[in-house]
């Protein structure tokens, strides 16, 4: 029998929750084994491939997302979600995709992302910067 | 399709009709945008200044990828291309000449009360310079 959340919203606040306290069996399980990635750091393809990206990370920062708004298309097909992410890095980071960054350094961000479903796995992640814009103060 | 996906398809259309007065009806008066190069606008009168302003240097119509809604907020993927009717070197993101065609994939988030949008947010996700004698 095929999977289908009781609650769409909470069950991508879930995927959230193990992405925030570095679960990565519990997120990656979101995951499709050839999901695209086009994530503000990174442009991935695999399950596999991103959570090796997100150890890389996790190693050097702490990164945290939080759910400022969501809306989920009719058959769990779609999501878009407003995230703001929160890092502070552990150490110092100078090859940091998005800009170095030194230990203790914070950094925020709100994107738009737009995640695809085929049976409630994501297949597409795309993440749109809303802010801040190239330019703009921090 | 829910009644906000039709609306916002109505929307759409009357953008790309530069249709000011259907326009201004879906906006509520002190309506938020903030679009996708950071730029922030407050009001309906505000907003519609603006495009007017985009439009009198290019050409600009927007399709919808896909669209889809839960309770009172509409996400949307949409595909925008502009062609430059003249030289615009203050067009927003970058100064354009004459012909040049600029292309943005963008995602946006509308926020609505009843039948108005009262916030919206747009962030680009591709976008693509075209210019008419090559770069």
């Amino acid at each position: 029998m095929k999977f289908v959340p009781q609650d769409f919203r909470g069950w991508f606040e879930a995927y959230l929750a193990a992405f925030n306290r570095g679960d990565f069996d519990g997120f990656g399980a979101f995951y499709a084994d050839d999901v695209i990635f086009h994530g503000q750091a990174a442009q991935l393809r695999g399950r596999d491939a991103v959570l090796d990206f997100y150890r890389k990370v996790r190693a050097r920062l702490d990164e945290q997302v939080e759910l400022v708004s969501f809306a989920g298309a009719e058959g769990g097909r779609r999501i878009a979600a407003e995230l703001r992410t929160t890092l502070l890095a552990r150490r110092d980071w100078l090859e940091m995709p998005t800009g170095p960054m030194r230990a203790g350094d914070k950094r925020q961000s709100v994107n738009i992302v737009f995640y695809d479903l085929h049976e409630y796995k994501f297949t597409r992640v795309r993440s749109a910067r809303l802010w801040p814009q190239p330019g703009t103060p921090k | 399709m829910t009644a906000s996906e039709r609306r916002f398809r109505d929307y759409m259309r009357a953008f790309n009709a530069s249709d000011w007065d259907a326009l201004r009806r879906f906006y509520a008066a002190d309506v938020e945008l903030i679009i996708g190069n950071g730029t922030t606008l407050l009001g309906r009168e505000a907003i519609v200044d603006f495009y007017r302003n985009i439009k009198s240097w290019t050409s600009r119509t927007i399709e919808i990828v896909d669209c889809f809604s839960e309770g009172n907020l509409l996400a949307a993927e949409l595909e925008s291309e502009f062609v430059a009717l003249t030289d615009a070197p203050d067009f927003p993101t970058r100064p354009m000449q004459r012909g040049d065609r600029y292309y943005i994939n963008s995602f946006a988030l509308y926020e609505f009360h009843g039948s108005e949008y009262r916030r919206i947010r747009a962030a680009v996700f591709r976008r693509e310079f075209r210019s008419l004698i090559g770069e």
